[in-house]
């Protein structure tokens, strides 16, 4: 049994997790430090820890590039495909869980799709929506090159794999006694998936939503290849501060932070549910 | 109660009888499940296939996207021989390799010693693993960035920290025999905090009573780990060394943004020449050739040992039945 006496060993275990995350905290309070910076401080030998902070080098950041346009196709691109992915993914996962179609070998096929190098895929995607766009179906959608459709396509598809694997365990869980007793009292098929299996698979739903929209935001070379200016995304413009004169680590660093603060948000406040989503649910965390 | 959690070839489908107990048959079993996968399935199918079958056609082709001709007339076999041929192509995979196993094999060791420590402090112990998680959900991209910037060689911070405690100073990034353990070092930082998680997790679902056991027989802390803690962690540990492996041998974000494959190819890993090949050199049916022999490796990896994992996780739901 655990005493509560404060022992030296004890002492010493919290004094090293102390290290620990200040050395994991450490490239993200440099990032924010840096973003405050003066111009004149953000180069210098050795590098400065006190200083009159300044926004110059967000509004300089935002002068420059169009961060509002990017945040906005960001929110709306990973919001729209992490929507798209938990409506289909829910579906096609819960199916797989109850009725087994394809006997495994659907499930194990799609595990595969995610395995190729995104960069092997991204020239057939970039000729894919370049035909689309020029058809009225894609123009409909904005499924063209440099249109937010395109991305929201993309990143479904890829994290839709994912997504079915995660939420597989989560409708496995639910007891099957449940939906029958639900379909005694009349419910239909589709009433039974919507109003008792969702809600029940609620914590799994929540934490293939977080690691979909994680990825969507974070996402860089789909964004890179298939956006030139209209539907850029965040990461990307963050790429934008390397001139002749080298890079602009200062507005870089802001930018940076506006890219990267929103999902540290979502991780804080979410955290509890992610560690059961990290191991495809193999582990109850 | 069963709490099998991955699919088992050999679990009988749970409700088949599902269709039974309505008062009105409309639809089959068969019917409604195939309907409930077709809008994934049509998404996946679409832009799974069609990439794979163009790969897979320009990888028979002559194809120099930099020619009028374009993807051109079918030569067989030639793409492949090429890439089994092409040195650079294998120093690229030796490359990938080199940096997964000193990477994963680093991030396994921490992040355990780590997930140890999340298990046994008192206090504040869920701010700390709430911070920890955050270096995973910072874009690879920007944060490698910052990275690059923390490594500048004069006006960087870690030159700076290690001067500060009597270790001269390195040229991080720019060095060749130092610009591959840099970027290790930047995914160690960016994926311990995963694997501490899991084995957190792990050591969190452990039962009770092994343990209490083994104290009142008096056996030593590093025996109860030996035979106790790790054989029971295994199947989680597989998992995440599985999931980590697959991800390290795909590196390519941090690449970009920390070195963008040099000082002249030190950190070139398969995926960066595969986009110098195809998207700078426009050589897309070499680099066609190569993804898929990539893309067949990865599968046949984790067919193997996924395989082998569903099979152990059957067997640990089973003895507990």
């Amino acid at each position: 049994m655990q005493t509560s006496k404060i022992t030296v060993g004890m002492v010493l275990r919290h004094a090293l997790m102390l290290l620990v995350l200040m050395i994991f905290l450490f490239p993200i309070y440099w990032m924010l430090v840096t973003s405050f910076k003066p111009a004149q401080e953000v180069l210098t030998r050795p590098p400065t820890f006190v200083f009159e902070p300044t926004f110059d080098n967000y509004r300089y950041a935002f002068e420059q590039a169009d961060f509002t346009l990017f945040i906005r196709n960001t929110v709306v691109i990973a919001g729209l495909s992490t929507l798209l992915v938990i409506s289909f993914g829910s579906l096609a996962s819960y199916s797989f869980a109850r009725y087994n179609p394809g006997d495994g070998h659907i499930l194990f096929f799609i595990l595969t799709t995610r395995m190729m190098p995104g960069i092997a895929v991204v020239m057939p995607f970039f000729l894919i929506f370049r035909d689309l766009g020029k058809t009225t179906f894609g123009q409909l959608f904005a499924l063209g090159l440099d249109q937010i459709g395109a991305l929201v396509v993309a990143y479904t598809v890829f994290n839709l794999p994912f997504a079915i694997w995660l939420m597989y365990s989560f409708f496995q869980d639910i007891p099957t006694e449940l939906e029958h007793s639900a379909r005694l009292d009349g419910y239909n098929r589709l009433q039974v998936f919507l109003r008792v299996v969702l809600p029940l698979a609620a914590p799994g739903i929540a934490v293939t939503a977080i690691f979909s929209l994680m990825f969507a935001w974070n996402e860089f070379l789909f964004g890179y290849i298939l956006t030139r200016d209209a539907a850029r995304t965040i990461t990307v413009g963050v790429s934008g501060f390397q001139t002749q004169q080298g890079i602009l680590w200062g507005p870089l660093a802001a930018a940076a932070v506006v890219c990267i603060l929103p999902m540290l948000g979502v991780a804080l406040v979410l955290q509890r549910y992610m560690v059961r989503g990290l191991t495809f649910g193999a582990v109850r965390g | 109660m069963s709490s099998e959690s991955l699919p088992l070839a050999d679990s009988p489908p749970p409700v088949a009888a599902l269709g039974a107990a309505p008062k009105r048959r409309v639809l089959s079993d068969t019917v409604y499940s195939v309907l409930l996968i077709t809008p994934a399935m049509i998404l996946i199918l679409i832009f799974a296939l069609i990439p794979l079958a163009y790969a897979i056609n320009v990888s028979f082709r002559f194809a120099d996207l930099t020619s009028p001709r374009g993807v051109a007339e079918f030569v067989g076999l030639e793409n492949y021989h090429f890439a089994l041929r092409d040195t650079f192509f294998w120093s690229s995979v030796l490359r990938t390799l080199n940096f997964a196993v000193f990477a994963v094999a680093i991030e396994m060791v921490l992040g355990v010693a780590i997930a140890f420590l999340l298990h046994d402090i008192k206090w504040l112990k869920g701010l700390a693993r709430s911070l920890i998680i955050l270096p995973l959900a910072a874009s690879p991209f920007a944060v490698g960035l910052i990275w690059r910037y923390m490594y500048h060689p004069e006006f960087g911070v870690f030159n700076y920290l290690i001067s500060r405690i009597g270790l001269p100073e390195q040229n991080w990034l720019g060095n060749s025999d130092l610009a591959m353990a840099s970027v290790i070092a930047f995914d160690v930082w960016q994926w311990t905090p995963f694997v501490a998680l899991i084995a957190l997790a792990g050591l969190q679902s452990l039962p009770k009573e092994p343990f209490e056991a083994a104290q009142l027989d008096g056996a030593s802390r590093w025996r109860v780990l030996r035979t106790l803690t790790f054989p029971m962690l295994r199947p989680v540990l597989t998992l995440v060394l599985v999931l980590r492996t697959i991800d390290a041998v795909r590196l390519y974000d941090a690449v970009v943004s920390l070195t963008g494959g040099g000082p002249g190819t030190t950190t070139e890993v398969v995926t960066f020449y595969l986009y110098r090949l195809g998207l700078r050199f426009f050589r897309l049916d070499q680099a066609s050739a190569m993804s898929l022999l990539f893309l067949y490796a990865t599968v046949v990896f984790t067919g193997l040992v996924l395989r082998r994992f569903m099979r152990e996780m059957g067997e640990r739901t089973r003895a507990k039945n």
